[in-house]
């Protein structure tokens, strides 16, 4: 999940002069401990955390944080949080660090500190079967008269500006609409994260295909934690190599991203 | 001829939209059954409680910000009317996004620290915990619950004054000379002459504004309150069921709302009579 929005920055702007002061003097990690609670930042997006149909959090990174908090010895605590406000609400304090499957960003990583990735995702592109048949390259989709729907701030923006400056831009305020859009037949194509444009051919086999076998760019998601908190992130960064030779971290992510057993939890 | 414009829509709808409605999961997520517990709350009827609990708040606290500024704002004396005017202005003139957002955060970190709200509710007794979450949700969320009251209550109380002000205004000036050529205070007249006909005028528009907080409460969202706006964003995007998660979140709202209305009504009728 790329996103950037002019509140993310108004909100980090606001805060620069009120970052707390007590959490200088004792190490984060130590706080945790201390307090035998480990509180994690995160937001709904299908499959990193959704809602299950008893209303329970479920999801990539739930099984990341449960994991971690039992491997530190404390409980897990989700703080579901609204990704406008996710990096404002982390450095006001709300919760000690996210994990919601953040891309590291260099403007990201102006306001906070990055772990090592612990999940690699990309932009892939999604077309409709009615309006744009048969496309196998990227360049294909570089024209006046294709039109490209995409969720406003999200690296697939910047994506179509870069790759494909030809084709038309039409930007949502979320995936939903832009996905209608192509089934809709309004517009050609529709780029987001993976796994979404796999998913969605899934889902509507008879409107969409996947022209591109693989992401067109990857990106990388890691835990994002207040700066100043080298410690901290010491211990996470052991935590995640560790997963990852045991393989955890992929099996996990097999599980969420690349099939869907899932799917009965949340839909009937 | 309504219920022949709303079937037109919905025909038009489906013709044009390429979409296959499935009602099927959101009942759920109202009410949902539970082999322990029975019947419970599922997220949107959670939702639906948080907004409830939040707008009774904030109107609570907006009506006594309201009360202070508008009496700040009918004073003789230059300074409480300067101080009254400049936050009316202040409030009603900047988006409400942009206050919500930078004011919670200062709330949130400047203002809570102060109070304490953390420690006190670690250290609280169940009996007590239990009082809190009937009154203001799950205490873990205390502190945000609280930073989003006072953040609306400001917000709202800018408007709830300037209906206050409008009500005492509107009285003709000619019926505080006749109380003080009787030999009334300030005060008095206020009180037994300008406020019973004042009162009558406030009604609707105060009820106005109520029905008004209990939908702009939805922007709280933005700052991670879990209302019904939060929590149907979060099953919309779970089940991607959009259109029907956001039907039926409107439709409570509506029943909220117009609830409201009803009782308004009544009251505008028996202060009529």
């Amino acid at each position: 999940m790329f996103r950037r929005t002019l509140l993310h920055a108004a909100g980090a702007a606001a805060l620069v002069g009120m970052a707390r002061p007590s959490l200088a003097a004792t190490p984060l990690i130590d706080e945790i401990r201390s307090r035998g609670v480990l509180r994690a930042g995160l937001s709904t997006f299908v499959p990193w955390a959704m809602r299950d149909k008893q209303g329970k959090l479920i999801g990539y990174e739930l099984d990341v944080g449960t994991r971690l908090a039992a491997d530190l010895g404390v409980k897990y605590e989700p703080m579901p949080t609204a990704w406008d406000g996710i990096i404002p609400a982390l450095l006001s304090g709300s919760f000690d660090l996210i994990i919601g499957g953040m891309t590291v960003t260099p403007a990201r990583e102006q306001s906070v500190d990055f772990t090592e990735a612990y999940s690699f995702t990309g932009i892939a592109i999604v077309a409709s079967k009615k309006v744009a048949p048969g496309l196998t390259t990227l360049e294909a989709f570089n024209r006046p008269t294709v039109t490209l729907a995409v969720r406003r701030g999200t690296g697939a923006v910047t994506l179509v500006q870069e790759k494909l400056p030809l084709a038309t831009l039409r930007q949502f305020d979320d995936d939903a609409p832009a996905l209608q859009e192509v089934l809709n037949g309004n517009a050609a194509a529709w780029l987001t994260s993976t796994p979404k444009p796999a998913f969605a051919a899934v889902d509507h086999p008879d409107a969409l295909y996947l022209p591109l076998e693989k992401p067109i760019t990857a990106q990388r998601d890691a835990m994002a934690i207040r700066k100043g908190e080298a410690a901290t992130v010491a211990v996470l960064n052991t935590w995640i190599a560790a997963r990852k030779a045991d393989g955890f971290l992929a099996e996990r992510f097999h599980f969420w991203f690349e099939q869907r057993s899932w799917l009965t939890q949340v839909q009937s | 001829m309504l219920a022949g414009f709303i079937g037109f829509v919905i025909f038009r709808v489906q013709t044009v939209l390429n979409y296959r409605w499935a009602w099927a999961s959101i009942p759920n997520y109202i009410l949902r059954w539970d082999p322990e517990r029975g019947w419970v709350a599922n997220l949107l009827l959670q939702g639906l409680a948080t907004t409830l609990r939040l707008s009774l708040w904030s109107m609570a606290l907006a009506s006594l910000f309201g009360v202070l500024i508008a009496t700040g704002r009918i004073a003789q004396n230059r300074l409480p009317r300067l101080i009254s005017g400049t936050y009316v202005e202040l409030m009603r003139n900047t988006p409400p996004l942009v206050l919500i957002f930078v004011g919670y955060f200062f709330v949130s970190s400047q203002l809570m620290p102060l109070l304490g709200i953390d420690a006190f509710v670690r250290g609280a007794s169940p009996e007590v915990l239990q009082v809190i979450s009937v009154a203001f949700g799950e205490p873990r969320l205390l502190k945000n619950f609280i930073s989003a009251t006072i953040v609306l209550a400001l917000f709202e109380g800018a408007y709830v004054a300037e209906i206050l002000r409008g009500g005492i205004q509107s009285v003709e000036v000619g019926q505080w000379d006749a109380a003080s050529a009787l030999g009334l205070t300030r005060w008095q007249s206020l009180r037994r002459v300008i406020l019973p006909q004042a009162v009558a005028r406030m009604v609707p528009p105060l009820g106005g504004q109520t029905i008004s907080l209990i939908k702009d409460s939805s922007i709280i969202s933005l700052i991670s309150i879990q209302d019904l706006t939060f929590m149907a964003n979060d099953v919309a995007a779970s089940t991607t069921r959009v259109f029907e998660t956001w039907i039926t979140a409107s439709a409570m709202y509506f029943a909220v709302c117009f609830t409201l209305s009803l009782g308004f009504r009544k009251l505008e009728r028996r202060l009529a009579r």
